[in-house]
């Protein structure tokens, strides 16, 4: 494995000022394990459909300050109302136009670290959590303190623009006390003609707390796009995620959810489109640690020309795990002959009294229904947008802020059109 | 109004339709009855545009229109109706904004106005009446989990919905029971004047007792083989097809 460009990128970064040397040593150690496991390649079982050479071909820069915007940025075009907003622009926090609502913390990376006795939670669950942790930039801690209700939603808006090839490594904390609530969007846009955007969030839910996550991967079609988002949940808490993807020309989501207090509950809600060359991939693991978990996964594909997609859901039920119930389910629509789906959903039981049920299915855009609308004088284009909104509405139902929902319907019927 | 002349039409290389022939004048309601596989579904969906039902001979005028190479949402809008025997369930969409879309797609091809959301609604709640359904009905998902008579009944509130000039039945009246039979009977028999005519297909003379047929036509093996008035429903209902 190649790792030249980056080793050259970690001499640069540890080098720059700005960046605390505390955090030095976890960095090497994670380099150093990076070193040795290289990224991922297609021989490795949970990777296989995604192609991930560019990531060597190519030399991403870290960002620099010159990648920083010059003048003041314009965000009115993001604008999504009665949310309040945090901006990034490529890898750099913008102070001055950023906004959380009250009752909300908002730490920095070495902030965040000193509030937890020097220990960051980190993951190394794939190459990519070691890679984000040796260059992790942009460090956004939100913390909802103890039995707050925030009514507000807070996005993170992740901007990337710019013909500089570039690499971004964001890390995103969310602690949620217990009895509190957050609806938390975060929105990736831009139009960079080359970057490689490796994100890493850390989701922590007490008892009784709840989280509405909506992730919004709408950047540009030359991105590369890696997530991993780790959610633990203690007891009684519920987490609902719904991730939205049109950009990104090869993009893969990393979810890890541990179910580990009782009557934890998640659903993870994903809906990609695709056309042209892309290539999105969704990779779903839920532990049921404990026992009365639930959790639901609702993940549909819409793909057009050669575009290509992954669903990997994996339902792992521990031991004792008793008394759990858990449900899969992966839909994907082909608008092209040559559009491509591999969907691998997975269910691994060592509890004996749980309900558990997984399914998949993949097909064209029904004939029949497509004459129907038409001989009630639905012209062929309309019926096939009807159509396809159609499919995608079951999976649309899981938004619940207004706004946020309206954001990702104008994007979807954008789209569609 | 309709004239179809010496009409062959094949699916998948198989010849269903070898030579029908059938005149329909505005206002007249005609029955096609015939055993399966005569082809009487074939002739419902070739006069609706389905295009995987190839016209290999003869022709078909619409009003004056040759009809065989209009698009389907075309035939739609110059008031061509195809009550479907078996309508295809949408999950995802809603009935409501389905009727919407249609009944304003056919507006827009006649040169009408568009109705806005207040108008249709009240509008449509008549109709529902009509069908006697009421209005959750029309914001459940199209067909999805109808029962066969919701279906049927959904079919006419199409139908009176988007006020064809020709309505063809296919077997709307099969796996109905006997109020819902008489519901949609009652249906066309009100939505009946001068100018709209009708072709009823259909197993059963059961149906016949509610409503006055002017003709009544026998297709077998792809073409009609006997037409005659009324009385020749029961005549079939009695003997089957085999005397023919």
């Amino acid at each position: 494995m190649n790792l030249i460009n980056y080793q050259n990128e970690f001499q640069k970064l540890l080098e720059r000022k700005y960046f605390s040397s505390e955090m030095h040593p976890l960095r090497k150690d994670a380099f150093t394990k990076l070193e040795t496991t290289g990224f991922p390649t297609q021989k490795w079982e949970n990777w296989r459909f995604t192609n991930l050479s560019a990531l060597t071909d190519n030399h991403f820069l870290i960002s620099e300050v010159k990648d920083a915007p010059q003048n003041s940025i314009d965000t009115s075009q993001y604008e999504i109302e009665g949310v309040e907003t945090i901006v990034i622009y490529n890898g750099h926090f913008q102070k001055d136009i950023s906004s959380i609502p009250d009752g909300i913390e908002l730490l920095t990376g070495s902030e965040y670290i000193e509030r937890n006795n020097n220990e960051l939670i980190h993951s190394e669950k794939s190459p990519f959590d070691l890679l984000n942790t040796a260059f992790m930039d942009s460090g956004v801690c939100l913390i909802v303190g103890k039995n707050t209700i925030a009514q507000t939603p807070v996005r993170i808006l992740f901007i990337s623009n710019g013909d500089n090839s570039i690499m971004v490594n964001p890390r995103v904390y969310l602690d949620v006390e217990s009895g509190s609530s957050l609806t938390f969007v975060e929105e990736h846009v831009g139009d960079a003609t080359a970057l490689f955007q490796n994100e890493a969030i850390y989701i922590s839910l007490e008892e009784n707390s709840e989280i509405e996550h909506i992730r919004i991967q709408s950047n540009s079609v030359n991105t590369h796009n890696i997530v991993s988002l780790h959610v633990s949940q203690c007891s009684n808490s519920r987490y609902n995620f719904f991730q939205y993807a049109d950009g990104s020309k090869m993009a893969r989501s990393n979810i890890y959810i541990d179910l580990d207090g009782e009557n934890a509950e998640c659903s993870i809600n994903c809906l990609s489109l695709s056309r042209g060359t892309q290539h999105l991939d969704n990779s779903i693991t839920v532990n049921h640690n404990s026992p009365h978990t639930h959790s639901s996964q609702l993940v549909k594909s819409v793909l057009f020309d050669n575009s290509t997609g992954v669903f990997n859901g994996r339902t792992v039920v521990k031991k004792d795990a008793q008394k759990i119930e858990a449900h899969q389910s992966n839909k994907n629509l082909l608008l092209s002959k040559s559009a491509k789906m591999n969907s691998i959903p997975q269910l691994e039981i060592y509890a004996d009294d749980v309900k558990c049920s997984h399914g998949s299915a993949t097909g064209q855009l029904d004939d029949d229904a497509l004459f129907y609308f038409q001989s009630r004088g639905i012209p062929k284009a309309e019926a096939f947008v009807l159509l396809v909104s159609g499919f995608i509405s079951e999976v649309m139902e899981n938004i619940k802020f207004v706004t946020v929902k309206d954001h990702i319907d104008q994007k979807i019927n954008s789209w569609i059109a | 109004m309709l004239e179809i002349k010496n009409l062959h039409a094949k699916v998948e290389e198989k010849e269903i339709l070898k030579g029908v022939s059938l005149s329909v004048k505005p206002g007249e309601l005609h029955v096609i009855m015939g055993p399966n596989g005569a082809g009487k579904s074939t002739l419902a969906n070739v006069l609706a545009g389905r295009d995987k039902f190839e016209v290999t001979k003869g022709e078909i005028q619409f009003n004056g229109e040759p009809l065989i190479d209009m698009l389907p949402e075309h035939r739609a809008g110059e008031g061509m109706f195809l009550s479907f025997q078996y309508p295809v369930a949408i999950p995802g969409v809603n009935n409501m904004y389905f009727l919407k879309a249609a009944v304003n797609a056919v507006r827009k091809y006649r040169g009408e106005d568009e109705l806005d959301a207040v108008t249709f609604l009240k509008m449509i709640r008549e109709k529902l009446k009509v069908v006697e359904l009421d209005d959750s009905f029309i914001h459940r998902p199209v067909n999805e989990g109808f029962s066969g008579g919701e279906k049927k009944r959904n079919e006419i509130l199409q139908m009176i919905s988007l006020e064809p000039k020709l309505a063809i039945l296919d077997e709307t009246d099969s796996g109905l029971d006997i109020d819902a039979l008489r519901i949609i009977a009652e249906g066309i028999n009100n939505y009946r004047n001068k100018d709209r005519a009708f072709i009823l297909i259909t197993h059963y003379q059961r149906m016949l007792n509610y409503m006055k047929p002017d003709f009544i036509h026998v297709l077998m093996d792809g073409k009609i083989v006997k037409s005659g008035p009324k009385e020749l429903a029961h005549e079939l209902e009695e003997k089957g097809y085999s005397w023919i």
